[in-house]
């Protein structure tokens, strides 16, 4: 089992409603690997099956060697999964600082914590200017950077960001790419979700595209970026075709 | 005069600082658990036996005693937390609510059996002395009281800035959600926050059984009550809100006895409660006048297929129970009839909490609106009895639709808590003008029922009237259910925003609700009261109002022929089971823990 993270044969339910279909997905350690596609394709429910935050009807997920199907979420952030979530969901009472601080919830190690706070701080130094300020206060980009140095303060592994570009005009998409870039030459594993298929794989290792909740074309990223299909996967009504075909 | 004022100023202050410690409590509870917690004031009165208890049996010092209350009180929240809450966990908003009203039936008979419900006399801790301040006096109660109120709530402060569990509760509060996802365990901070209430809850019941002298198992309610009414001044889920509102709360309470007597105070913390949901249902500190859209809404149907009785067994029903009276038995009979003058209650109840998804708290308001009216006519307009339980109908029809309509714009637990509100209310009016009710001493030699010169007075004639109106009522509802406007009600319910941009108004709608309840629900009581020929402002008190719900629960909400059964099933089964008449109230709130847990569809299902 070489992959960090893999998920094996997944199908998700919500009641009666299928969301995944047999979902098979590799997340090898050091890379950032993205996972594409359109409205409703199943992809955030792909980042809670991860987190445990929904159990899949059968199939397993397997972390750094582990099977990880079924634990409740505390217990999986705490074995190295760091959470970016979809609309950042900041405490929004809380400082900027306890929100950092949270970030490092699961951990005891208090002196190895601060050293981690200037790391990350030396990594977003917008945040260190606004230390005492009320994270619901802050702009959009500048939460989605608090939501990214939170998740980094768990000293994670593998982080899984669920569209961290949503919202952001250009030049903070352009920013938060970069910053995704750094985290990960720090050694960290990326796991994203986009609806972006272009600015993705523009910094990705390898993708996938999800369709309906099953995994219609996967490949390394620069392979996927020159495929035509590709485009065809945002396109709502090609997306249903696909689906016949497949 | 002025030293008067000083000590009703401190005697405002004293009973806030026990008013705070409760709604602290409940607003952790809301914060982590968008839960009011009903059960709160059980765990008051458990504090207040346990303090009783180490007292009088260990001759426990006073640390000693709050150490056993503190102790004992969490262990019950912890274990309302388990039960109530977590089992819930992903069920409608309204299940774990529900639930912990189940949970204050129990605690709270639990209690009586144990101490018996004769009240007793806390033993004086603190030394008797007063120093006299200002023209009135300061007694070391007062001290001790102000002093544990000022330490818990700095206790608790730097508990939720500096330590890991209390940054655990901000965040849970804040985001549970993504609480999770930094590793928290959401399930340990919400068994510790109902820990820390409840030990809170405990110390409030035993200083107030030192400072009135006097515990009972029938505090809990009220205590409940004004926990409640303090948290919503204060906002839902804001801790140092729910301190300010509990001092504004003692404030105003001392002041209004002052001013106008003892029995006008708890009139004047539920009109304050109503004014705050009407006009400031985010609380006084809150910048928002509208309500948050989440996570309020969401009623408690779940969604089942009823069970459909074909039309002949119900005409069998009915003919049965129409030569019920031939058996000869007048025992049966009279609880027959009374079955039968709930099940009218229920009938309203399942329409107002099931179809139009308003859960109401408050539904035996209708039936003491709908009694006095009926006895009034009756005794002081020399109205026929024939006349007077119609009018009566119509009466707490426009009363209660009138009463309850500021509380329209409100959703989810804010409905329930205004009604309960609204309910209290009504008796407490009831209780104070004289004039027109007769006040505390109750309405007697009510006329016995009677139709044109026919005398219904016995137990077959009120037994055969019970069953002829039921039988009009239900049928009307069913009739009303399977309208156009039985639609539009569920609607309503199922989706106010949707309904609402269809042109649908929802205020009107829910007025014709409350309409048709109020109805039937002030025939009820107008039977009753005949029947009774003496009720007072006690006799539909908010127990009733509970029966009424844990009735309409158990037949499906929503459903006519299942409030029919459930309010059958309540009443008779007791009967039935006499030897068990002592432990009812605890069947009641077992039945209704159940139900939510189990059957939250009914019996019958919901509709
Ligand atoms: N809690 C839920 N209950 C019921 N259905 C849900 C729930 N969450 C998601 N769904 C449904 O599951 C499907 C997949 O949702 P998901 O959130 O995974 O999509 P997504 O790919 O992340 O979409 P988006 O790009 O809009 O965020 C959708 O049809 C959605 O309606
Ligand atoms: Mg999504």
């Amino acid at each position: 089992m070489s992959a960090l993270l893999r998920l094996e044969g997944v199908n998700s339910f919500y009641g009666p409603v299928q969301v995944h279909f047999d979902l098979n997905l590799d997340v090898e350690a050091g890379q950032i690997v993205c996972l594409l596609g359109g409205n409703a394709s199943g992809k955030s429910t792909t980042m809670k099956t991860i987190l445990g935050l929904q159990r899949p009807g059968s199939g397993r997920v397997w972390f750094d060697g582990a099977d990880i199907t079924g634990l409740p979420t505390p217990q999986v952030i705490r074995r190295g999964i760091g959470s970016v979530p979809e609309a950042r969901r900041l405490f929004p009472a809380m400082t900027v600082r306890e929100n950092l601080l949270m970030g490092a919830y699961a951990r005891s190690d208090r002196a190895a914590i601060a050293t981690d706070e200037e790391r990350v701080l030396g990594l977003f130094p917008r945040l260190r200017e606004r230390l005492g300020q009320r994270a619901g206060t802050m702009s959009g980009g500048e939460q989605q950077m608090l939501a990214m140095a939170r998740a980094l303060m768990g000293r994670p592994k593998l982080i899984c960001m669920d569209e961290p570009t949503m919202g952001l005009s250009p030049l903070f998409v352009d920013r938060v790419l970069e910053l995704i870039q750094a985290i990960n030459r720090e050694g960290v594993t990326v796991f994203m979700v986009e609806q972006n298929a272009s600015l993705a794989l523009g910094i990705a290792h390898y993708g996938y595209v999800l369709q309906t909740g099953r995994i219609a074309l996967q490949g390394p990223a620069g392979e996927l970026l020159r495929d035509p299909r590709i485009r065809d996967a945002y396109l709502g009504g090609a997306a249903r075709d696909g689906e016949g075909e497949g | 005069m002025g030293g008067a004022w000083f000590d009703y100023t401190v005697n405002g202050f004293v009973i806030g600082n026990i008013y705070a410690l409760l709604a602290v409590g409940l607003a952790l509870i809301y914060g982590v658990a968008n839960l009011v917690n009903f059960a709160h004031g059980s765990v008051y009165v458990v504090g207040a036996y346990v303090g009783w208890a180490a007292i009088t049996y260990l001759d426990t010092p006073l640390p000693v005693t709050l150490l056993c209350v503190v102790a004992v009180s969490a262990l019950v929240g912890v274990g309302i937390e388990r039960i109530g809450l977590r089992p819930l966990h992903g069920s409608s908003r309204i299940a774990p609510l529900l639930a912990t009203i189940g949970i204050a039936l129990v605690l709270d008979q639990v209690v009586q059996l144990v101490f018996t419900p004769d009240p007793r006399a806390v033993p004086m801790q603190v030394p008797e002395w007063r120093v006299a301040v200002g023209g009135g006096t300061i007694g070391a109660l007062d001290l001790l009281i102000a002093g544990i109120g000022l330490t818990s709530a700095v206790v608790l402060y730097g508990f939720l800035r500096f330590t890991k569990l209390g940054w655990a509760v901000r965040a849970t509060a804040q985001d549970s959600d993504a609480a999770q996802q930094m590793g928290v365990d959401v399930n340990r901070v919400n068994m510790a926050v109902f820990a820390i209430a409840s030990a809170l809850s405990g110390v409030s019941g035993v200083l107030v059984g030192m400072y009135y002298n006097q515990i009972s198992t029938a505090m809990s309610f009220e205590a409940t009550l004004k926990g409640i009414v303090a948290l919503i001044i204060g906002g839902l889920g804001n801790v140092p809100g729910a301190i300010a509102g509990s001092l504004i709360l003692g404030l105003t309470e001392s002041y209004g006895i002052a001013l106008f007597g003892t029995s006008y105070r708890n009139l004047f913390a539920f009109v304050l409660l109503i004014a705050m949901l009407v006009w400031r249902p985010n609380g006084l500190f809150a910048a928002r006048r509208a309500l948050p859209p989440e996570p309020m809404t969401g009623t408690f149907i779940a969604r089942s297929r009823p069970v459909v009785v074909p039309r002949w067994a119900v005409a069998a029903l009915v003919v049965a129970a129409a030569l019920l009276p031939l058996l000869g038995q007048p025992y049966l009979l009279q609880i027959g009839a009374n079955s039968l003058m709930y099940a009218m209650l229920a009938l309203s109840l399942t329409l107002v909490a099931g179809t139009v998804g308003q859960v109401s708290l408050g539904h035996a308001a209708l039936l003491a609106i709908g009694g006095y009216a009926s006895g009034l006519l009756a005794m002081d307009a020399g109205w026929p009895v024939a006349l007077s339980i119609p009018a009566a109908g119509l009466v707490t029809a426009a009363l209660g639709t009138l009463l309850v309509f500021p509380a329209f714009r409100l959703t989810g637990h804010y409905v329930s808590i205004a009604t309960l509100g609204i309910g209290e209310i009504v008796s407490l009016v009831i209780l104070n003008w004289t004039g027109l009710t007769r006040g505390a001493i109750g309405l007697g030699g009510i006329p016995p029922l009677e139709v044109f010169g026919f005398d219904l007075g016995s137990v077959e004639g009120t037994y055969w009237l019970c069953l002829a109106v039921l039988v009009l009522l239900a049928l009307l509802q069913l009739r009303l259910l399977r309208s156009h406007l039985g639609r539009t009600w569920r609607a309503i319910r199922d989706d106010p925003v949707a309904a609402r941009s269809y042109g649908v108004s929802g205020d009107r709608y829910k007025a014709l609700a409350f309409g048709f309840g109020g109805f039937a629900a002030g025939i009820s009581g107008a039977i009753t009261a005949h029947v009774y020929s003496y009720i007072n402002h006690e006799t539909f008190g908010a127990s009733i109002s509970i029966l009424a719900l844990t009735m309409v629960i158990l037949g499906g909400l929503g459903n006519v022929a299942g409030a029919v059964l459930g309010a059958t099933l309540l009443i008779a089964l007791p009967e039935a089971f006499r030897f068990l008449a002592e432990y009812r109230i605890l069947i009641y709130g077992i039945v209704l823990l159940l139900l939510i847990r189990f059957r939250p569809q009914g019996l019958m299902g919901t509709v």
